[in-house]
């Protein structure tokens, strides 16, 4: 038997998959035919400004592959934008605002390509991010759809001036300071029977994800770390969770945060309520819209009786490439781009949001970012005591029936908190048995 | 032989154009009736996300349906929605419609001021309605805190809510049920009123044993209609209230459509409409009983 056909074949197959890989250089020459990548960035403001800023300058860079930066269209949640784009096939290349909770829905679908066939996956991505957080974000199937990209720890701010007019002058580190100081700070300054100033306020509104900024964080920071599931088993009925519910159900009970929701603009930045829950993507807009306002920043309040870290939820995103483009080995240089050790400067200063990178508090690059900017050391430093989203089925309806709880047991003081807790997880598990 | 032949042909063109004549409506039928049908029966022995292949789950969907407790919930609402509103509408529609029929002036006018919010957009009087009811800075609080009343929580207390959409939804309607009672007013007979009249009944007497007694049909076909229109509440709450406060203006529908378009459960979905629609088909049997005894009586 002749091996000549054989060898001419392999040959073909090996020069046809040489021309394949572009590497830098490639991407770098003259375009004969131009590639077209599209990219979704979040479609916040600064997160767009940055896409905008980074695909400039790849294009510059890259002549033959040209990258077209689309804000992730406006609807109710990313997450179902996303799925009708799997189902209907209009997916862009690359989205940067890959929440790992649905990761689970995007995979079923066959949305995602997993990422560590490219055979420089691992060494870039645990360059940038410590191999056990780097675990964290692995697949049921054991692979990785998904490059860390960034956090944003969700904290507690405060408004300095209003602690300093109602005579506060420590930041409430438990449940016990937050309503004492909540008791001074609420008050109606114009004497026309209305409150102005709230301690505190939530959407009441049973929106699955607002939970992730008052009940989750709250769950991990009372539990020392816990999440939600266990070895897929729902865990969270217990007495973290119920201190939880009761400590929201005291600040609505005692009138501390109202019982509606504010329409003409962010109570927080108009200065009507003295702590907001929330993420370092605040930083940067207090500094545009209300810049004289003086805020701090501080870990969450935990329960009176809890001891060491205080550990909070980190609304993770990171970055994917769909399964649908025609371009996967473009689309992966483009992924590396983004995640350069420059470009996370460029994340910090545009978006100040923060890069999941080990190295953020001790490389050179970042440091006279942090100098500039303290409030985000703050962020940085929390960052190491987050924890993100377990990855399960229906999260999302999971989140609705808390929410649904948190309404019944902390809003409107319905159901005792521990009910509430029982009703959730009772409601949690059913679903999760209907998905098995 | 030739005229059977004969027959035969003038059959077969006139089944042909018979056929081309109903086609349109076989067509809609089979697409948007019998289609969605056979599918929806399919679905509810499936799990469906409408992204990843179809999952044969057996009875688990009805198995989930009677350990839900926010089904047995949105069914509950549905009926306090029905409750409040189907007598609201027809007292406000027949107490309109009889001041329309006895007035002289400008008739027309307000016949048409009543039946304007009936052919404008559902979503925009329910966003119109949601400023009016704002708690804080709601037009009615506004004015109830002016006369020193205290405020209503119209949209935000679990006990309130469904009431005040109740009332929105009563609003928005009740121009049709004016015109069907107007209708119905006018059909009666001006001799039984002078007759009455002679024989001494008042005003009152003559509404109570004249008046409504001759509107029974009209009242049982308002009766029916609103229910038919208050089991498909759905913008409503959609809208102003997204359900809530604590499911309290969750209707089926929208329990429906939120398992359907929001958790993309269409096989869980499926099964809960055709569970809807037995206890639809349950009341709509109910109520023909009831109107059969009264054709009867």
């Amino acid at each position: 038997m002749s091996d000549g056909p054989f060898l001419s074949l392999l040959a073909i197959v090996c020069l046809a998959g040489l021309a394949c890989v572009p590497d830098e250089k490639k991407l770098g020459e003259s375009p004969s035919s131009v590639i077209q990548l599209t990219y979704w960035p979040a479609p916040n403001q600064q997160e767009v400004q940055l896409a905008d800023s980074l695909v400039r300058m790849w294009n510059r860079m890259y002549p033959a592959v040209q990258v077209r930066v689309q804000p992730i269209p406006v609807s109710q949640s990313t997450e179902e934008v996303l799925l009708a784009a799997i189902a209907a096939e209009t997916t862009p290349d690359i989205c940067s605002n890959i929440w790992p909770g649905a990761l689970h829905e995007y995979t079923k679908a066959g949305g995602l390509l997993p990422l560590n066939q490219f055979a420089d996956f691992d060494s870039t991505a645990t360059l940038r991010t410590p191999r056990e957080l780097l675990n964290t974000f692995r697949s049921e199937d054991g692979q990785f759809h998904q490059m860390p990209w960034k956090t944003n720890p969700v904290m507690m701010f405060y408004n300095k001036k209003l602690f300093r007019e109602a005579g506060v002058d420590r930041v409430p580190r438990t449940y016990s300071e937050y309503l004492a100081i909540g008791a001074r700070v609420t008050r109606d300054i114009d004497g026309d029977g209305r409150i102005d100033v709230w301690m505190g306020e939530r959407d009441i509104r049973p929106i699955w994800w607002q939970r992730l900024f008052d009940f989750y964080p709250f769950y991990i920071a009372a539990s020392g770390g816990q999440t939600l599931f266990r070895q897929s088993e729902v865990v969270f009925d217990n007495d973290a969770a119920v201190q939880v519910m009761a400590f929201f159900r005291e600040c609505y009970g005692r009138k501390l945060f109202p019982l509606t929701f504010f329409q003409g603009g962010d109570p927080f930045l108009l200065e009507r309520k003295a702590t907001h829950f929330g993420g370092p993507w605040n930083i940067a807009t207090i500094q545009k819209l209300a810049p004289h306002l003086e805020f701090g920043i501080a870990p969450l309040p935990v329960p009176d009786n809890h001891k060491g870290q205080v550990y909070t939820a980190g609304d993770y995103k990171n970055i994917a490439i769909f399964s649908n483009t025609r371009h996967p080995r473009e689309a992966w240089e483009f992924v590396k781009f983004l995640i350069k050790a420059e470009h996370d400067l460029l994340l910090l200063q545009i978006a100040n949001q923060i890069p999941l990178r080990g190295d953020l508090l001790t490389n050179e690059l970042f440091a006279s970012y942090f100098r500039q900017n303290h409030a985000m050391v703050t962020f940085a430093e929390q960052a190491v005591y987050t924890r993100g989203m377990d990855s399960a089925p229906d999260l999302k309806e999971i989140f609705d029936v808390i929410s649904q709880e948190y309404e019944a047991g902390a809003v409107y003081g319905r159901k005792s908190p521990h009910t509430a807790v029982q009703d959730a997880a009772r409601r949690a598990r059913m679903i999760i048995r209907w998905n098995q | 032989m030739k005229r059977i032949v004969t027959i035969a042909l003038s059959l077969k063109k006139s089944d042909s154009a018979g056929f081309w004549l109903v086609s349109p409506y076989l067509i809609f039928f089979l697409l948007f009736v019998a289609y969605p049908l056979v599918f929806s029966f399919i679905l509810m022995f499936h799990r469906w996300d409408i992204v990843t292949p179809m999952e044969w789950v057996g009875l688990k969907n009805f198995e989930r349906l009677f350990a839900d407790p926010l089904f047995f919930k949105s069914i509950f609402n549905t009926f306090v929605f029905l409750l409040v509103h189907i007598p609201l509408q027809i007292i406000v529609a027949l107490t309109l419609a009889v001041l329309l029929n006895s007035a002289t002036k400008m008739r027309g006018l307000f016949r048409a001021i009543y039946f304007l919010p009936v052919i404008v957009s559902g979503v925009v009087v329910t966003i119109l309605w949601q400023q009016l009811y704002a708690f804080d800075y709601g037009v009615l609080n506004t004015f109830l805190t002016s006369i020193g009343l205290p405020r209503i929580p119209w949209l935000v207390d679990p006990d309130v809510a469904m009431t005040s959409i109740a009332v929105m939804a009563t609003w928005k309607n009740v121009g049709i049920y004016i015109v069907l009672f107007l209708v119905g007013l006018q059909t009666i007979p001006r001799e039984l009123y002078e007759s009455a009249s002679i024989d001494g009944a008042d005003t009152r007497k003559q509404f109570f044993y004249i008046t409504l007694p001759m509107l029974n049909p009209t009242m049982v076909m308002i009766v029916v209609l609103s229910t038919i229109g208050g089991f498909s509440l759905f913008i409503e709450p959609f809208v102003m209230t997204g359900g809530g406060p604590m499911q309290s203006t969750l209707s089926a529908t929208l329990y429906i459509y939120n398992q359907a378009f929001y958790f993309n459960h269409m096989g869980y979905a499926a099964t809960l409409g055709f569970v809807f629609a037995l206890i639809i088909l349950a009341v709509v049997l109910l109520q023909r009983k009831l109107v059969e005894t009264e054709s009867v009586s």
